[in-house]
């Protein structure tokens, strides 16, 4: 267990999410990174019913680096967040309180593709769908040696680099650099890019992205949005039959 | 590690429901000892389960009560949250079921889902929308013997500011529960858990207790 | 007379079935013993000879019980001998006596003391004839005394005897219903702790959160605009936390 980044990336004009995920592929083994099967962060989101006093949103979320677990993140509609890992039996529970949270079918939405590993990295290019629906390509980045972001970032990024073909700012990616309570509430001076790092932290970087997607109405591919993903996985699958073939 | 194709977690989740692995059943006896008497069922316990060598392993934990209202249904969902106060370990979260009381059954039976979760939990539920029924802290015994859990444990109310000290027993006898948590269908172990509240006799009555049934609320 | 006959049935029927447990019970012991001596545990051991030792007590209570006649009183004749065969007899007896002939029945039907007995008893007579009236008088003097003298330490035994098992029969008691009501509803409804918990709603649930673990810190990252209102957060908490006397339970 490592640090985590995750980025949303942008796909350049004219190309198809497939043709970019598969472009990011074969740059990806082109450095030597060795395929290491499929990933999938997924994510409910459950919303009290009216009756129930003021809109509370509870997300569930379930990272496939993490079998046994389920994420939760319940936002009390008044700015106040409270995360919660579970054993995956609580998604039991969550079908106990249909009656007073209910799903919001329509907004599911997950990212899924492959998984790398490269020397200590490990990267995850996945492709976001919500409701069959291509919404953009993420790419999970976590240096495995080390847990405090501030130590490594720099690493980070000069492999992001490497294999985007891109340049990357150098500032802390915006969820590391806010300020971090204490459990009385007060602010404390540092802020979170040099807090031990945690899986919950990553699920947290997962729900921000989605959540942007989710407000996101206009597909930022117009043509073949809906066969992106399917293609994706196609690539993705396809790719693997090849990897395995070189062992 | 290959992984061919990721399953989503809900598919898991029916399917695992569905070939019955997942323990969500628990059977349940109960009954008490003398403060008393104590000593003598410890040692009977000590040679009867598993564990007999090494000394009777010890818990202490506090449990809280929590129910949410439900707008369809008249009973509340309960739910249990239980931490252990003599070790660093994670919080437990507990559902429990309305218990079925098959005459044909040697036990008490009743639906029950155990998770284990982050010490955010009560926060997490009382944000949720649970409010606190009512907490106790229970100190004693643990024996295993193959699946089933025995505790032996003494219920003491938390003390509050307006509580005496020592006025905090909820009886001068220890509750003793055989438990065990199990999958859907697996029924004959209700009578492996009478056979071993055979053993206990007469010093510890086990017996299947609807406390429903035991007066009405305070 | 016909009810009397009829007392007598009831109490052979009586000891019939209650001999037939026993039996069953002691064959199935060695049954056990012959095919499970290598994984017989002792709790089960010892509950066999619970139930073999619980069926001897019912038969003696039975015999011993007045309302039955005395069986003693009763002879039972043998009426023929025979050197043959009987099946019927193997039948009634399952196999254990082939042949009613003069060398078992003083045995079963105690027609003749044991021939050791017997040689005594004869011994005895020759002494006592021996005997002149005024030693004899003595001797049943002496033995007199002796006999009220342990006759008296029967007896103070057996009242101590009784003093201790009636203290005993107050330790027995090792569980009450009550008690098992009281913490069965206490533990599944919180009754008689529900009145405590009104007091404290606030710290009851405050102290569970009180353990400064980071995962416990309210996470801000979500929502851009939160972090101003999380700020307002610190005095709402803070004034749940005081009664110092709960934080020390938790955190220990």
């Amino acid at each position: 267990m490592g640090v985590t980044v995750l980025l949303p990336y942008q796909i350049p004009e004219g190309k198809t999410g497939a043709q970019a995920i598969d472009y990011l592929t074969k740059r990806l083994l082109a450095l030597g990174a060795i395929h290491t099967g499929q990933f999938l962060v997924d994510c409910e989101t459950y919303i009290s019913t009216p009756q129930h006093g003021p809109a509370k949103t509870v997300h569930v979320l379930h990272d496939s680096e993490y079998p046994a677990s389920t994420f939760s993140i319940l936002d009390n509609g008044a700015g106040k967040q409270i995360p919660l890992v579970a054993d995956n039996l609580f998604d039991l529970l969550m079908l106990k309180m249909t009656s007073v949270y209910t799903s919001k079918k329509q907004t599911k939405i997950e990212s899924k593709g492959a998984r790398f590993e490269y020397g200590d990295f490990l990267i995850k290019l996945g492709s976001v769908t919500m409701m069959e629906n291509f919404k953009g390509i993420l790419i999970e980045i976590e240096y495995r040696p080390c847990v405090v972001l501030s130590y490594c970032w720099e690493m980070i990024r000069e492999t992001l680099q490497g294999f985007l073909g891109m340049p990357i700012a150098k500032e802390y990616p915006a969820y590391f650099s806010q300020q971090i309570m204490n459990t009385m509430g007060q602010q404390q001076i540092h802020t979170k890019q040099n807090e031990v790092y945690e899986p919950i932290d990553t699920i947290n970087q997962y729900l921000e992205s989605f959540t942007n997607y989710r407000k996101q109405n206009v597909l930022p591919v117009a043509g073949g949005a809906t066969g992106g993903a399917s293609s994706a996985q196609n690539a993705a699958a396809n790719m693997q039959g090849g990897n395995q073939r070189m062992r | 590690m290959q992984m061919t194709q990721i399953t989503n977690s809900k598919e898991l989740l029916s399917t695992a429901l569905q070939s019955r692995i997942i323990p969500n059943q628990e059977f349940l006896l109960q009954g008490s000892i003398l403060d008393s008497a104590v000593d003598h069922l410890i040692h009977r316990l000590r040679g009867l389960c598993d564990t007999v060598d090494a000394s009777p392993e010890q818990f202490h934990d506090l449990e809280v009560c929590l129910s949410l209202r439900q707008p369809t249904q008249t009973a509340p969902l309960m739910l249990r949250v239980r931490r252990a106060l003599d070790r660093d370990s994670p919080f437990q979260l507990r559902y429990i079921g309305q218990p079925e009381l098959d005459r044909s059954r040697p036990t008490l039976v009743r639906s029950s889902i155990d998770v284990g979760c982050t010490s955010t939990i009560l926060d997490f539920l009382t944000e949720l929308g649970c409010r606190l029924d009512f907490e106790y802290v229970s100190r004693g015994y643990i024996f295993r013997k193959g699946r089933m859990k025995i505790t032996v444990s003494k219920i003491k109310a938390v003390p509050g500011k307006q509580q005496e000290i020592g006025s905090e027993t909820v009886s001068q006898s220890y509750l003793v529960e055989l438990s065990v948590l199990a999958p859907n269908g697996q029924d004959s172990i209700g009578d492996e858990m009478r056979i071993f509240a055979e053993q206990l006799k007469p010093l510890v009555q086990l017996e299947k207790i609807d406390y429903k049934r035991l007066g009405g609320l305070p | 007379m016909q009810r009397e006959e009829k007392q007598m049935e009831m109490t052979l029927d009586a000891i019939l079935s209650r001999l037939n447990d026993l039996k069953m019970s002691i064959g199935g012991m060695i049954q056990k013993l012959e095919t499970e001596y290598e994984i017989i545990n002792w709790p089960t051991f010892l509950d066999n000879f619970a139930i073999i030792s619980s069926h001897l007590t019912g038969l003696s209570k039975i015999l011993a019980k007045e309302v039955c006649p005395p069986l003693r009183n009763r002879t039972v004749l043998p009426l023929m001998l025979s050197q043959d065969r009987d099946e019927s007899l193997i039948n009634l007896t399952q196999g254990r006596v082939p042949v009613f002939s003069h060398d078992i029945v003083p045995d079963y039907l105690r027609t003749k003391p044991d021939p050791i007995t017997e040689q005594k008893l004869i011994q005895g007579e020759q002494k006592a004839a021996n005997l002149t009236a005024e030693v004899a008088m003595k001797q049943v003097t002496q033995y007199n005394k002796v006999v009220s003298h342990v006759l008296d330490m029967v007896c103070k035994a057996r009242e101590e005897w009784e003093i201790e098992s009636s203290t005993r029969a107050g330790i027995q008691q090792t569980s009450s219903m009550a008690d098992t009501h009281a913490l069965v509803s206490a533990v599944g409804m919180g009754k008689g702790l529900k009145a405590n918990v009104s007091l404290n709603v606030a710290t009851g649930s405050a102290n569970m959160m009180v353990p400064p673990l980071r995962a416990s810190a309210p996470m801000t990252s979500v929502s851009p605009g939160g972090v101003g209102q999380i700020n307002k957060a610190p005095s709402g908490i803070k004034t749940n936390i005081k009664p110092a006397m709960q934080v020390h339970q938790f955190t220990r």
